[in-house]
């Protein structure tokens, strides 16, 4: 048992683009990590009212190696995948360890202060650097052991290699908020920019809830609330310029339905809202809101479908009673 | 007692003294025929002392000193020096030299630029404005903190060009050579490992965020870490083989970098005072015959502990773009050289040298 090959190898030719990802959900400390054949899960959660995964596909990276951990005994129980937890900020400072390194980053920073020594100096270790091979930034390599071992996160980069080993600890739970895809009460499709704006917009007064309004008329309101007073921004798929392309691209509600939520953890999705290109914000029966973002990654190379990713949020309503009565009509603001 | 020269570089005399004012506020300047030297005794943290020829930082030269060996000894704070440099930056010519005014001893530089444009006197105007130098005040410097500049404008010959002079006065304080006796530069023993670093923008930005890891995951809720003693240690290593390696070590993550194929210079065996027989029992021989060139074996290296932040500042030398030598004491102390200027045989070379004391693990 103790020659047991690695249970995860994975090769990523962009740091940058997991980076990018993980960054999207790094509103806590904490992240519980599941590895299985397919990928890698990185989730992170706010107390349990609120949770965001990201699932980091095989697809995404250039060599994926998974080997199933060895059934506990001689029956054939299917081993459950490894499940830990590590520190997020840890992990996403390793992987951005060479993020000031970026020769035309360094190179437009230091700009005319560098002096000509410098530069042949910094270009002597550069000289099979990315940029000169052409090659895709920032190569890493994560492997784990098993149970018990740390997550290794293997980096090199301009002559130098860098080793980090992090501490799993044990998943403290492995509960998921759940969200019933069956009885959807509102269900459409925006710009992730829209939604950001929106969100930003309503910040400004520092609301302590927020309430998602949607009607079958096609009309989606988001109001903030808080001690200085509230604010709407209304939605509606009925463009009165024809020419320019519906702020929803789908939009589906079957009756009047609202949500109201912590204005806070709906803000910690604001990475994953400047990210992504498109999200998806849905409403099931029990008014569970569930925001899945598009993110395009910029992969050459690559086949179509392959270069997006999706990075995921679902937040808990609050009890009936806050956060309701706001006409939505009046008062409003209306984008296009 | 006299001094005057003139400033000839000054890109790297500023980048020079930007270096040093990462460190300490003040500086002892020793001035004497042979060379210039500034040194950084910092309460805490990393000591600089740096020999500069003469012609690194300056030409046409004069000093007149009663001291012994016609030796200047001053103190001059490091800020208002390097506010001064900043506005030479585009000087056609600067110089500088040890004035008195109203009994208060000055380093006076004083500043030529040329102004394309004739129609509005820039430049001199601009700088008065500038004066609030607030840091001097924890200095512990009693001169008062004036810090004055005079201009004279004096038109060239075709009208359009305008030369424009302005003079900075940087309040001093001269040393009598008893009061500077008692300095010494720091002894240590022979280094167990000498390497050459690797780019330090490099080492410089890896380190950085070592040490922002460090605060970042740091677990226990101890506040007051505003003494360097008490900030996050990083662990350095080189060995025989041209490897270097930084490391951290907390709770939830351990996190290490290598770099590999660096030199190691040769010794001397002429600098060494039993030389070959001295060379042949020096400990980095010793330290060749373990380890390898992979950085893979745990043998063969000397190590020491530094805080993340006095790194950091001292790694800050990079702007000068000089070659830098570290000598590794194990567990004791880091010395680095770094090496500016002079031409290919070494002549004419000027020495930053740097004393970092290991902390325990």
């Amino acid at each position: 048992m103790a020659t047991n090959p690695p249970l995860l190898t994975a090769v990523s030719s962009s740091a940058r683009q997991l980076l990018l990802l993980l960054r999207c959900i790094s509103f806590t400390k904490k992240s519980r990590v599941r590895i299985s054949a397919e990928g890698i899960r990185f989730s992170t959660e706010e107390g349990s009212l609120m949770e965001a995964f990201v699932f980091l596909e095989k697809s995404l990276f250039t060599s994926y190696t998974y080997n199933a951990p060895p059934p506990p005994c001689s029956q054939d129980d299917v081993p459950a995948p490894p499940v830990f937890e590590i520190n997020l900020t840890a992990l996403l400072e390793t992987l951005n360890i060479f993020g000031l390194l970026d020769p035309a980053n360094a190179m437009a920073k230091r700009g005319g202060e560098f002096d000509s020594f410098a530069t042949h100096r910094l270009n002597r270790h550069n000289a099979f650097s990315n940029h000169a091979l052409a090659m895709p930034t920032g190569i890493c390599t994560f492997s784990y052991t098993g149970s018990g071992s740390p997550l290794s996160i293997h980096m090199s980069e301009s002559g130098v290699t860098t080793t980090c080993d992090l501490t799993t600890y044990e998943a403290s739970t492995t509960e998921e908020i759940p969200f019933n895809r069956d009885s959807l009460a509102l269900k459409t499709i925006m710009r992730a920019s829209s939604l950001q704006d929106t969100v930003t917009e309503l910040s400004s007064m520092s609301p302590e809830t927020i309430t998602i309004t949607a009607t079958p008329t096609s009309n989606i309101s988001f109001t903030s609330s808080g001690s200085l007073g509230s604010a709407t921004v209304d939605f509606t798929t009925n463009t009165p310029l024809s020419t320019s392309a519906p702020i929803l691209d789908t939009f589906h509600c079957p009756r009047k339905t609202s949500a109201s939520f912590k204005f806070g953890l709906v803000k910690a999705a604001q990475r994953a809202m400047a990210s992504a290109t498109k999200v998806s914000l849905r409403l099931d029966g029990e008014g569970v809101l569930s925001l899945q973002f598009l993110v395009e990654l910029d992969v050459e190379g690559k086949e179509e479908g392959e270069g997006v990713a999706f990075v995921d949020f679902r937040v808990v309503p609050l009890v009936e009673g806050e956060g309701d009565g706001v006409d939505g009509e009046g008062g409003s603001s209306d984008e296009d | 007692m006299r001094f005057r020269a003139s400033i000839q570089n000054i890109h790297t005399f500023t980048k020079f003294t930007a270096s040093l004012s990462t460190l300490g506020h003040i500086a002892w300047v020793r001035l004497d025929e042979k060379d210039v030297r500034f040194t950084v005794i910092p309460e805490q943290g990393t000591q600089v002392w740096s020999v500069l020829s003469i012609d690194t930082i300056f030409e046409t030269y004069t000093i007149q000193s009663a001291a012994p060996n016609n030796t200047i000894n001053l103190e001059v704070p490091i800020a208002p020096l390097q506010r001064a440099l900043k506005s030479a930056q585009n000087a056609i010519a600067a110089n500088i030299r040890l004035t008195k005014k109203d009994n208060i001893p000055l380093l006076s530089l004083t500043i030529t630029t040329m102004t394309m444009n004739s129609s509005a006197p820039c430049g001199s105007a601009g700088f008065n404005g500038r004066n609030g130098s607030g840091e001097n005040g924890a200095d512990g410097y009693d001169a008062p903190d004036e810090f004055r500049e005079e201009s004279a404008e004096l038109f060239g010959a075709r009208g359009q060009d305008r030369e424009t002079t302005v003079t900075q006065d940087i309040p001093i304080r001269v040393l009598a050579p008893a009061s500077v006796e008692g300095l010494h530069e720091p002894r240590c023993r022979e280094p167990d490992v000498h390497i050459t670093l690797p780019n330090l923008m490099q080492l410089k930005s890896i380190s950085d965020r070592f040490t922002k890891l460090a605060l970042s995951t740091k677990t226990s809720t101890r506040t007051g870490f505003t003494s360097s003693a008490s900030g996050p240690k990083l662990e350095l290593s080189g060995n025989m083989h041209g490897c270097l390696r930084l490391s951290l070590n907390t709770d939830s993550l351990r996190i290490s970098s290598l770099w590999t194929g660096l030199e190691n210079p040769e010794l001397d065996p002429e600098q060494n005072s039993e030389g070959e027989a001295g060379l042949a029992s020096h400990p980095s021989t010793r330290m060749k015959q373990l380890g390898d060139s992979t950085g893979q074996s745990e043998e063969g290296w000397a190590t020491v502990r530094v805080e993340g932040r006095d790194w950091g500042r001292v790694l800050s030398v990079g702007r000068l773009g000089g070659r830098v030598i570290a000598c590794f004491c194990h567990e004791h102390a880091l010395i680095l050289y770094v090496f500016i200027g002079g031409n290919e045989t070494g002549v004419g070379e000027s020495v930053l040298t740097y004393y970092i004391s290991s902390y325990s693990a």
